[in-house]
């Protein structure tokens, strides 16, 4: 599994430690049962600090990624990529909520978010 | 008892680089029996210059800051304290040893006679002064440290002095002490080995007294 | 047994100097940064952990034991490095094990042996012959060979090269692997444990700023940037300490602030930065 670390994205580590895992996982480089290397192990490789690879994988559990068992590690959980993509079309319900509360309040009519949506989704193709 | 014993070598793995140095200073005494052709003054100077190395673990340890080791390794400071009182008296038990062997065998060649008394007198005497002159060394030490604590490396030179003083410029008294020395000898050692115990209780007790209250 | 260090309501009076009601906890399996500027009671904090001071109030307790009370069984488990070495400059390597391995009944003489080796120090070698880092190496190498389950380092960094801060930090991390073993870390070079650090207690002239998780510490300040005319009255008696420039300011405030002070420029906070921030005393803006 390929983690990368940036000192200087201004994410916070444990963050990007979950969105690498949440991606490996979407895109199949993680499959089902696969373990997660362990805790320890991969904060010594990295050089960060325990809890914050801790945290991250506290986090993956809750949100339901992978399941942590004392003394054999960190599994990713079979229905992975079915709860990630529940998760984040959850997520993307949300957010576009949000969205449209908030064309309503600047009067933006339903034309005009449509554009909106589509210049964003090209600029993040871009990326 | 152990830990005592540990803390004893300890100090000896300290001192072993300075071993020829001190054994050096033992060759000088031998010179002064012979000028003098007294057992009693040899073995008094031996006593004298062995106690003037008691400082030797103190300014060791300073110089290098040792007393951060002692303070991390898990030893009771009292067995620290009496583990180096015990080194400190093996160190002069051994130099009077071999005192006791080295003079006679000077003397004798010399011509000069040795009697049973004269040796056990010395051998009482050594070991007394030697008690006298490290009960306030030590304490000095480790409550002024080895550098300003400097003048307690005298203390056995002062005393040595005034040893000195008190048996060549009293003939009165000199004679009243022998008197009291010929008719009550074992009296008398068994006093001053007494006295010499009790004075390293009380000094043992001060130290490791110092030590618990010292910042390091 | 999971903390292995307790420190509660430490204090010790010095002439000129007072440090007062030191409280913090190291769990077992974690690196702890102990933090702050020069002077701070940093080493005295360590000292008194080792009963080499004495307390004027407070309680110490190592794996469990009273450091006083207890203190051989304490310092059984425990091992330090200080900035410099404490052995006799006289000593060759394998005097020191003699010295050091006679109190520590299940000291390891292979272990001893190979850490050298890996820490490429020369066993025929003289205290004082080796360098700077050796030294350290070598006072860390003791602790591993009784497994000491605490390991203390004051400043072990300062005088340190770059690639042997990096190099201690690296078998520090390894210590800590198995779980069964922690680390307080006394330093005033902040970047060693940017990363590595899971606790930090900051102690800052005398008293106890803060101790927690790293992560927790960093999150919750920020840095704000803005122009001479930005700075506000409002951010004045918010911020924790400031920088002034010509050209603008940088400040320092709790994340919790942040919200009416959004418009700036925001960064997130190094070890470094609230230490520098926090610790300039009678900075006023004007």
């Amino acid at each position: 599994m390929k983690l990368i670390i940036s000192n200087i994205s201004g994410i916070p580590i444990y963050e990007q430690i979950k969105q690498q895992v949440k991606s490996a996982i979407m895109s199949g480089d993680l499959q089902a049962d696969e373990t997660l290397p362990s805790l320890r192990t991969l904060a010594k490789e990295l050089k960060i600090s325990v809890l914050t690879v801790t945290r991250a994988y506290t986090e993956l559990e809750q949100e339901g990624f992978v399941k942590n068992i004392q003394g054999r590690g960190c599994f990713v959980l079979g229905q992975g990529s079915e709860l990630l993509r529940e998760q984040l079309i959850c997520k993307i319900e949300n957010n576009l909520s949000e969205a449209i509360n908030a064309a309503r309040v600047a009067n933006l009519s339903e034309e005009e978010l449509h554009h909106l949506l589509s210049i964003l989704m090209e600029e993040k193709t871009d990326e | 008892m152990s830990n005592i014993w540990k803390s004893a070598k300890l100090d000896f793995s300290l001192v072993k680089p300075y071993v020829k140095t001190i054994c050096f200073t033992m060759v000088l005494p031998v010179v002064f029996a012979a000028i003098n052709r007294s057992l009693l003054t040899g073995i008094s100077f031996a006593m004298c210059f062995i106690a003037m190395t008691t400082g030797y673990t103190f300014s060791i340890t300073e110089k290098n800051s040792m007393e951060r080791l002692y303070g991390i390794l898990p030893i009771r400071k009292s067995d620290m304290v009496i583990g180096r009182y015990i080194f400190i008296i093996i160190m002069g038990l051994t130099a009077l040893i071999f005192s006791l062997i080295a003079h006679p065998v000077i003397l004798t060649i010399l011509g000069e006679s040795i009697s049973i008394f004269d040796y056990i007198s010395a051998a009482v005497t050594g070991i007394f002064l030697f008690a006298l002159y490290t009960v306030f060394q030590l304490p000095g030490y480790y409550r002024f440290g080895s550098i300003k604590g400097r003048v307690f490396m005298y203390i056995p030179v002062a005393g040595f002095l005034i040893t000195l003083l008190l048996i060549t410029k009293s003939p009165v008294g000199e004679s009243k002490l022998l008197f009291t020395v010929i008719n009550f000898p074992i009296l008398l050692m068994l006093l001053a080995v007494i006295f010499v115990i009790a004075m390293y209780v009380v000094s043992i007790l001060v130290s490791i007294k110092i030590l618990k209250n010292k910042e390091m | 047994m999971n903390d292995y260090l307790e420190v509660r309501n430490l204090s010790k009076s010095f002439e000129g100097f007072q440090l007062h009601n030191i409280t913090f906890t190291l769990p077992k399996g974690y690196i702890m940064g102990l933090i702050g500027p020069n002077g701070s009671g940093k080493t005295t904090t360590i000292k008194l952990i080792l009963n080499m001071l004495k307390r004027t109030s407070g309680e110490v307790k190592i794996l469990g034991f009273d450091n006083i009370a207890s203190e051989q069984e304490a310092k059984r488990n425990l091992g330090v490095v200080f900035d410099s070495n404490y052995f006799s400059d006289e000593w060759k390597i394998s005097q020191v094990e003699k010295s050091v391995s006679a109190f520590y009944e299940n000291w390891n003489t292979q272990k001893f042996s190979e850490t050298l080796k890996r820490f490429h120090i020369q066993p025929s070698k003289k205290v004082k012959e080796l360098s700077k880092g050796m030294q350290m190496k070598l006072m860390l190498a003791c602790a591993f060979s009784y497994d000491a389950k605490l390991l203390i380092l004051d400043e072990p960094t300062s005088g340190l090269d770059p690639v042997s801060r990096d190099e201690l930090l690296h078998i520090l991390s390894e210590y800590i692997e198995d779980g069964e073993h922690s680390v307080l870390f006394s330093t005033h070079i902040t970047g060693d444990l940017e990363r590595a650090a899971d606790y930090i207690t900051y102690i800052s002239y005398g008293e106890l700023f803060f101790s927690g998780g790293k992560d927790e510490f960093i999150d919750s300040f920020r840095i704000v940037k803005g122009g001479c005319e930005e700075l506000s009255t409002d951010l004045g008696k918010k911020m924790l300490g400031i920088r002034n420039f010509s050209t603008g300011f940088e400040a320092l405030i709790k994340t919790e602030d942040l919200k009416q002070f959004a418009h700036l420029n925001v960064e997130p906070a190094t070890i470094d930065d609230i230490v520098v921030f926090t610790s300039k005393r009678g900075e006023q803006y004007e």
